[in-house]
């Protein structure tokens, strides 16, 4: 009897302890396992240490949601993520072109983000217009949280222009005039560092809806090889191949190529965004460097391109609603803020950062965000993510090196687009 | 009447056939996944991918096409101008490695004071990764301040800069020439390992015999060098062919389709246009091109053992 109670007694006790360790090892467990939200990005920066400064803010403050992010190469970004996708590894959410949308949304891999946005409470601060960036259709659903945009606007060298008691330009027939008076091959020296290498069709994009082309009509039907596109298209050849004003080398060169080119001295202006604003004034000093919007062909009708890098919630995603809350703080007004400070600095896309007197009172951020309100993007047709991965490129310096002409390059940019 | 030797050696082969088989086949297995895995497969998928229309994140939507991808091939302009593109980039490349790491291996051969570190420091291109070697390059050969275009112009030789990759005449050039440096130490080093095997008392007949040096390097080291020459060669052209971080990173196979060449040309069209099915029917096309070139290559080759026996 004695014998048996002890063996109770010692079995209950083992029982006990056994829960004891069961409730231990399971209540730590439930409170470590926050749900994981995979994000991808790419840096034009990647030595900016914000992105990383923001993401562990995000997870401090959101103890159910870990943020775990990976860096691609833009060069490599598209690529990876197809093939990571189709394999099934894709992230849950991911930094995102609006180059991409239409090919992302024909092939069903974007969630749409009507209901999510509906509840969001930032969504009357972002700039009304933005949030046509991240849709295929006006009346169709948003599948992009818009987060940094750019416009593109032109950098001339204040110092040359002075000496040469030239103005800004704002006109085609002002910056051809220009671009000629400072081009002097013997010295090495080029009116415009034009871009006919990668990542080129943005800074072209931008000189043809200003010179009055679109590649799209009110209908979305392309018509980019129209009268007016191949007149603007042979205007931006000519400079190359005509006039001569932009350096020898410009079939091929890239971003890195402009921008070494203007910060050597080699370039009297360039065209991009603000995201160089930093570098450029840095190597060349404040007073050296003047920022125009693109000129137009006519004054009356300006025009630019905009591209917006915004936040993607993809199809296949098991975490959506915590990609979602991620995606979603990028866009508020604090992280907003400190991500268009940093180094990466595009432009903001709340009303109530843009406002802020270190985006008004910088002359390249007033300039690209006042470029907003006449900006074009590129349409959100599936071809968009070829033609600027390649298409263009390939055409544009078959039309600079003499190959084809330029009714020719569109017509192989409009089939692409077209696809 | 049957020699026992026949019947013994006949015995054993019908064991062989009869069941023993089944051990080496065992032994072999994990080679033979392998191989089956990492080869067999994706040719295999490969071969398929050019016989469909894949939707990448559909793949249950994909369509079969029959050889509609190969019908393409024909009225492919640019895959006419990456065949020609990939013929002179493999001939040209590979025949001046040769020549430079022929010459290289010979004067590695020589006894000269740092010698030693003469053939470490020669490895130094060989062991640089290709991105880095492109992007050295495309900066030395930069149309605005490239050091290529500074040095010919300080010495006179060119009146000003030029845009070695962006002129199609040049674009191709210049990347061979970043390729041939890049590949000669891998001659040199397999030239000089073949040359160090060929007996001294050779040489010392050859000189006895009062054969000049020319002599000695065309009737003694050639021969000795050529089955190594061979092999180093055909290794070298399938490597080549293959080969397109240079040319992507350099030129993105521009201006237009200058430098594109067919993995190139396979690669956007499979990656930028996501067009799988065209890109792997280049692809295959490219194999079949260079497996035809490698079997005549390998009868020229035992034509020439042959000939060297």
């Amino acid at each position: 009897m004695m014998r048996s109670s002890g063996f109770r007694t010692l079995l209950a006790c083992f029982v006990a302890l056994g829960f004891v360790l069961l409730a231990g090892a399971v209540a730590p467990l439930h409170a470590q396992s926050p749900t994981v939200v995979r994000y991808w990005l790419w840096l034009d920066d990647p030595t900016e240490p914000m992105f990383d400064q923001l993401v562990k803010e995000f997870n401090a403050t959101h103890p159910g949601i870990k943020v775990e992010y990976q860096f691609v190469p833009l060069n490599e970004y598209h690529d990876k993520l197809v093939t990571a996708l189709a394999g099934g590894a894709g992230p849950d959410a991911g930094r995102f072109k609006d180059w991409w949308l239409g090919e992302f949304v024909k092939l069903g891999a974007l969630e749409p983000l009507a209901n999510s946005i509906g509840k969001w409470s930032g969504r009357g601060d972002v700039i009304d217009n933005l949030w046509e960036t991240g849709k295929i259709a006006a009346a169709g659903p948003v599948y992009m949280m818009p987060h940094q945009f750019i416009t593109f606007y032109m950098y001339y060298r204040k110092d040359w222009f002075a000496q040469e008691g030239l103005k800004p330009p704002t006109t085609f027939d002002d910056f051809l005039t220009a671009a000629k008076k400072l081009t002097d091959p013997a010295k090495n020296q080029y009116g415009f560092g034009l871009r006919g290498g990668g990542g080129g069709q943005d800074q072209w994009l931008a000189f043809m809806v200003a010179g009055g082309a679109r590649l799209v009509d009110a209908q979305g039907k392309v018509i980019v090889n129209n009268a007016d596109g191949v007149k603007v298209n042979q205007w931006y050849v000519d400079l190359f191949r005509t006039h001569k004003v932009a350096p020898p080398s410009a079939p091929t060169d890239a971003y890195a190529q402009v921008l070494g080119a203007f910060q050597s001295g080699n370039t009297a202006m360039f065209a991009h965004h603000v995201g160089s604003s930093v570098l450029v004034t840095t190597k060349l000093g404040a007073g050296s460097v003047g920022v125009v919007p693109i000129p137009a062909a006519d004054p009356k009708k300006p025009a630019t391109m905009a591209t917006m890098a915004g936040n993607v919630v993809f199809a296949g995603s098991k975490q959506k609603d915590a990609a979602f809350t991620f995606v979603s703080w990028l866009s508020e007004n604090a992280p907003m803020d400190k991500w268009s400070g940093s180094r990466q600095g595009q432009l903001p896309v709340l009303k109530s950062v843009a406002k802020l007197p270190r985006y008004t009172e910088n002359t390249f951020f007033k300039t690209s965000l006042d470029g907003a309100n006449y900006a074009i993007a590129w349409p959100p047709l599936p071809g968009v993510g070829y033609v600027s991965a390649q298409g263009w490129m390939a055409n544009m310096q078959r039309a600079l090196v003499g190959q084809i002409g330029s009714k020719d390059m569109l017509d192989e940019i409009a089939k692409a687009l077209e696809r | 009447m049957r020699s026992p030797k026949r019947s013994s050696a006949k015995a054993s082969g019908r064991t062989r056939r009869g069941g023993s088989w089944l051990l080496p086949l065992l032994l072999l297995s994990p080679a033979l996944v392998l191989l089956l895995g990492i080869v067999a497969y994706p040719i295999a998928r490969a071969l398929w991918l050019s016989v469909h229309r894949l939707e990448i994140l559909r793949p249950d939507l994909s369509q079969y096409v029959g050889l509609d991808n190969y019908r393409s091939l024909l009225k492919d302009a640019v895959m006419g101008i990456a065949l020609q593109n990939s013929g002179v980039w493999v001939a040209g490349v590979v025949l001046f490695q040769l020549f430079g790491g022929l010459i290289g291996a010979v004067i590695l051969n020589q006894r000269f004071p740092g010698r030693a570190a003469a053939r470490g420091l020669a490895l130094i291109p060989w062991a640089t990764p290709s991105v880095l070697v492109a992007l050295m390059w495309t900066w030395m050969l930069d149309g605005n301040y490239g050091l290529l275009n500074d040095l010919l112009v300080k010495s006179g030789i060119l009146s000003r800069f030029q845009p070695w990759l962006a002129q199609p005449g040049t674009a191709l050039p210049a990347v061979m020439l970043a390729d041939v440096w890049q590949g000669i130490p891998f001659f040199a080093v397999m030239l000089l390992a073949a040359l160090q095997a060929i007996p001294e008392d050779l040489f010392e007949a050859a000189k006895i015999d009062g054969a000049s040096a020319w002599r000695v390097f065309r009737h003694v080291t050639l021969p000795l060098l050529l089955p190594t020459i061979l092999i180093t060669t055909m290794l070298r052209m399938i490597w080549t062919a293959n080969y397109m971080d240079l040319i992507m990173v350099m030129t993105g196979g521009g201006p237009g389709y200058s430098s594109l060449t067919v993995p190139l040309h396979a690669y956007y069209t499979a990656y930028k246009r996501l067009d799988f099915g065209y890109g792997s029917t280049i692809a295959i096309v490219q194999v079949a091109i260079l497996a035809v070139a490698i079997v005549f290559y390998l009868r020229q080759l035992r034509a020439n053992e042959g000939m060297v026996q």
